[in-house]
């Protein structure tokens, strides 16, 4: 792990890549559409009025401030989802600059969790909006949202890295991913209380990184209900390993990758 | 600065390619393995490529000529051998590879030059000699995807070459662009080679290669057959490859003649 000190070094040095490669990002997704980065904003509160139209007869009882709760859900499922789905074929897709450029290669999967971070950022907008016009007031627990943002970026890189370096030795981790972010994503009590899930899942749901992730993200912005030690250390280990398993695994394998591609 | 000592480069061939967890496991159920076959893309190969010195390699398909342009360029680690590199190298390999059609050719050279290794202030330094070197100034807020092969090719060579590099390494590509274009990127090459650039270059034109290299190294099957002062070793190359064909058409008139 020492040695790989070198490697992160190397990522340092390219920073303005990874700045253009963000950028490029940016530009290409909403260059050609008419409302351009107004998309950034609309399409979680889209989403948003889906849910709400569906769900909130149903959960919106026993959960207060339901549209904040689910928008908050939603934007944070969307930050690490798209982020980690995007990178999982990052190697994949730059096979054409891996082959004939010396660099080095965890600047893609990088880089995509990196515009990902950029577009949470912005689609933190309409959820402010969405969270003042219910007349809650944002209150000193904001100051956690940067740690917040913090660890789940970083438990995104680690996943990044691990997804994207299997994915060149087997194709199939891509699709599988895909398949396993779906029912992910159900199991992170998005738009739901966790108190429906039957006793045996409630258990298991602490087990998902993402669950706790979102519940630190409510606290920070508008319920302190939802700041508890065990969302705080499981959160902050459950990113560290994620990133040290992604680091291990992307760093043995580096050089091997160039073969498989 | 270039040295590799017992350099060796495997690929493996796997027999049937299998990338599918099923196909792994079925095969592992049954009892079979893969069949690999270890390709010696480069085996042994020790060069010394002294500051300022201009190298040709010169070879049939599949001699390893890429593979050892990976190889010194760091984009492949080998593994065998040592290699020891000194100074910044210029690859001028497939000079399009970073581009990106939906940018600018402003947002190119950016992101070009970056991939290369530049701080934003160096591309800044250098932006306008690439531009005008490129002759693309009317075009450079236009989209790439807008421009002419010719006019990329002419992009991504003055990105490429605007580096200050120590070691070029050229794959094929000495001159691109029309006429005007390549006379200036053959022009700049050879300026290269008269400012003490040490430069790598693979070719299959021996008339280029003969223009442009003092010593020449002869790869076959990654193996190097021969090494020495270009016009020997292409002389050799050259009746190595009529003699081949002459083997491959034993009814052609020149055999039965001779």
């Amino acid at each position: 792990m020492v040695n790989s000190l070198g490697e992160a070094r190397e990522i340092f040095r390219y920073r303005e890549l990874l700045r253009n490669l963000v950028l490029r990002d940016i530009k290409k997704r909403y260059k050609r559409s008419a409302l351009g980065f107004l998309w950034v904003m609309l399409d979680p509160l889209l989403m948003l009025l889906v849910f709400y139209v569906i769900f909130s007869g149903l959960f919106g009882k026993s959960i207060g401030q339901y549209s904040a709760y689910v928008m908050s859900g939603i934007i944070m499922w969307q930050f690490f989802s798209q982020g980690t789905k995007v990178a999982s074929l990052a190697f994949l897709q730059n096979r054409n600059l891996i082959n004939k450029i010396a660099l080095p290669k965890a600047i893609f999967p990088l880089s995509i969790v990196a515009s990902s971070l950029v577009h949470f950022i912005f689609s933190l907008v309409p959820l402010f909006i969405i969270i003042l016009s219910s007349g809650t007031k944002i209150g000193i627990n904001l100051a956690l949202l940067p740690y917040v943002v913090g660890i789940v970026f970083i438990f995104s890189l680690g996943l990044a890295l691990t997804v994207s370096t299997l994915a060149v030795f087997f194709h199939d981790v891509v699709y599988i991913y895909d398949v396993l972010l779906l029912g992910w994503m159900y199991l992170s009590a998005i738009f739901y209380p966790v108190s429906i899930l039957p006793g045996k899942l409630q258990a298991l749901i602490s087990l998902n990184p993402l669950y706790h992730f979102i519940s630190l993200f409510r606290a920070s912005l508008y319920d302190t209900a939802y700041l508890t030690a065990e969302h705080m250390v499981l959160g902050s280990v459950f990113a560290l390993l994620s990133l040290l398993t992604g680091w291990a695994i992307y760093y043995t394998n580096r050089e091997r990758i160039i073969f498989y591609l | 600065m270039i040295i590799l000592e017992g350099v060796s480069v495997k690929y493996r061939i796997v027999e049937e390619r299998r990338r599918s967890f099923q196909a792994h496991l079925i095969n592992y159920l049954k009892g079979k393995r893969l069949v690999k076959h270890t390709l010696w893309a480069l085996s042994n190969i020790s060069v010394d490529i002294g500051e300022g010195e201009s190298l040709g390699l010169i070879g049939s398909n599949g001699a390893g000529k890429s593979t050892l342009l990976k190889v010194v360029s760091g984009v492949i680690k080998p593994a065998d051998g040592l290699v020891t590199v000194k100074g910044k190298i210029a690859p001028l390999i497939e000079l399009a590879a970073g581009f990106d059609d939906e940018l600018s050719g402003c947002e190119n050279i950016f992101l070009n030059a970056s991939i290369l290794g530049f701080s934003k202030r160096e591309i800044e330094e250098r932006f306008d000699k690439i531009v005008d070197f490129s002759e693309l100034r009317d075009f450079i807020d236009t989209p790439l995807k807008n421009y002419s092969s010719g006019m990329i090719a002419r992009l991504a060579f003055s990105i490429a070459t605007e580096v200050d590099p120590d070691i070029l390494i050229i794959d094929e590509v000495l001159a691109v662009g029309d006429a005007h274009f390549k006379q200036k990127s053959k022009e700049r090459i050879l300026e290269f080679r008269s400012r003490g650039v040490t430069i790598l270059f693979v070719s299959h034109d021996m008339e280029q290669v003969s223009n442009l290299c003092n010593r020449v190294v002869w790869l076959d099957h990654g193996k190097i057959i021969m090494t020495g002062k270009t016009n020997e070793v292409i002389q050799e190359y050259e009746a190595y490859q009529s003699g081949r064909k002459k083997d491959e058409n034993p009814s052609s008139p020149l055999r039965k003649q001779g």
